[in-house]
């Protein structure tokens, strides 16, 4: 179970505080894979980011017993200055591992980027990076309850894509998704419940088609 | 493989760790030879300085050897200018690492004010057992009050770097300003000459100023023939946690700023 008492997120703009999120009271369920459904701007990334941890509610709290993984994607996670085997050593070792060589060994095999991951991550094509992300989380097997995804498979070939979906599958048993993407196809093949983002407000829906449904009445302009 | 359950300090232990790997890296270059510069750079300023006043014939001041008295006020004045823009940039340097929730924005202050700290007591005690093998008396007279001197300069270096971390977040060329003010310190902070050099009634020009108190004290430890007119350790404290009291606040109130 995710919680979120109250939660409010905003950013300071010019034309004054801009809501992504306001008063936001909801329970989510971990025992099954959730999309998360909204057009550009809406406020996806920052949710994702809010929910593992990497940026915080302007007010309120979400909090959880459950394991959640940090948010992959392309943005942040890896840092641009760095080689990929320099930032898998660095979160391995943020993690307690004293060894981090078995790792990064995992993780290069899983990238397949050769030579690449030497050189610093801001010369990869988001492709690289994704695989790197990918590969950093799947290699740590942290037995995460939740894994999120912020747009990863639509940068991926389709050598990537096999392998990436290869290794979910193998642990959807204990590792739930919550996952961004613009692709409904790839939603409705990795989850069964959505959360769309509307009016600042989070509305869950048990059923990935209803909210599929919901999601095109209120956002899919159609002429 | 799991990682076990671990305790708020052990994450923070082992994320300051991750860190020093890092910055140790970019900090001394990939090629090592930062550690030569973090050397070369104050002992040629000092050797610089210390032939300009050979020419003008003056090999002593107050019978110490010329180099040995800029040495002592160079290194200071260096660690003090150094790690404040390190500290400043520190937070901005390291964001995409704030992703994963063990990273929190003091783990790279810790860490920078670590690396120079450690590096401005390497290089002091290099330079200091060179002039010994050179055949200089580099003994400080007083070790602690030293150490004293130095510390109070970290704990204000520290926290006008807080202040300037989160002065950057609301405006950007705070560092440029802060380079602009530090630039004429270096003339008037006490560190080619001493108070007693200085006539009596333009001290007052001088004695506002916490480095010039410093570098006095720090001089008046470390020489047996000298004895500081000006400097007040009282008053070097009090701007001291002044200082670092004013940055953690800032830095508290500013954490979420920090932050994308």
């Amino acid at each position: 179970m995710i919680h979120f008492d109250n939660v409010s997120k905003y950013y300071a703009t010019k034309q004054g505080r801009h809501y992504v999120l306001k008063n936001v009271n909801l329970t989510l369920p971990t025992d099954r894979n959730i999309a998360v459904l909204g057009p550009n701007g809406v406020g996806k990334s920052t949710l994702i980011r809010m929910l593992g941890g990497a940026d915080f509610p302007s007010k309120g709290k979400i909090h959880s017993p459950e394991k959640i993984s940090w948010p992959l994607g392309l943005q942040g996670g890896l840092q641009g200055s760095m080689s990929a085997r320099e930032n898998v050593r660095f979160v391995a070792r943020i993690h307690g591992y004293k060894n981090t060589k078995p790792i990064e060994k995992l993780v290069e095999d899983f990238a397949e980027i050769g030579k690449f991951f030497n050189e610093p991550v801001k010369n990869y094509s988001s492709g690289m990076k994704a695989r790197v992300a990918f590969g950093l989380t799947m290699a740590f097997d942290f037995d995460f309850d939740v894994l999120l995804i912020d747009e990863l498979g639509a940068v991926g070939d389709a050598n990537f894509r096999r392998k990436s979906e290869a290794l979910l599958k193998e642990k959807f048993e204990k590792t739930k998704l919550i996952m961004v993407s613009h692709s409904l196809g790839e939603l409705r093949k990795n989850c069964q419940a959505g959360l769309i983002i509307i009016n600042q407000n989070l509305k869950y829906h048990a059923d990935i088609e209803s909210a599929i449904k919901e999601y095109n009445e209120y956002y899919v302009k159609t002429k | 493989m799991r990682a076990q359950k671990r305790t708020s300090f052990q994450i923070m232990t082992s994320t300051v760790h991750a860190l020093l790997m890092r910055e140790i890296k970019t900090r001394f270059g990939a090629n090592r030879l930062g550690y030569f510069w973090a050397i070369a750079e104050p002992v040629a300023q000092a050797s610089v300085m210390a032939l300009i006043f050979t020419l003008l014939g003056r090999s002593s001041i107050s019978d110490i050897p010329i180099a040995l008295f800029l040495f002592t006020g160079i290194l200071p004045f260096k660690f003090f200018s150094k790690l404040i823009p390190q500290v400043g940039a520190a937070v901005s340097a390291n964001k995409a690492l704030f992703t994963y929730r063990q990273v929190t924005a003091i783990d790279p202050i810790i860490t920078r004010a670590l690396i120079e700290t450690v590096t401005f007591i390497i290089v002091y005690v290099i330079i200091l057992s060179t002039m010994a093998w050179l055949g200089f008396e580099v003994l400080p007279d007083d070790l602690l009050a030293l150490l004293a001197a130095c510390f109070l300069l970290l704990t204000m270096a520290l926290g006008i770097g807080l202040l300037l971390c989160c002065a950057v977040t609301y405006w950007p060329d705070a560092g440029k300003l802060f380079a602009m003010i530090m630039s004429p310190m270096f003339f008037i902070s006490g560190i080619l000459y001493c108070a007693t050099m200085i006539p009596e009634q333009y001290w007052y020009l001088f004695s506002w100023n916490p480095i010039f108190h410093l570098i006095e004290l720090s001089r008046d430890a470390f020489f047996v023939s000298y004895t500081t007119p000006i400097g007040d350790w009282y008053f070097a404290s009090s701007i001291a946690l002044t200082s670092i009291a004013l940055g953690l606040m800032a830095f508290r109130i500013n954490r979420h700023r920090f932050i994308n």
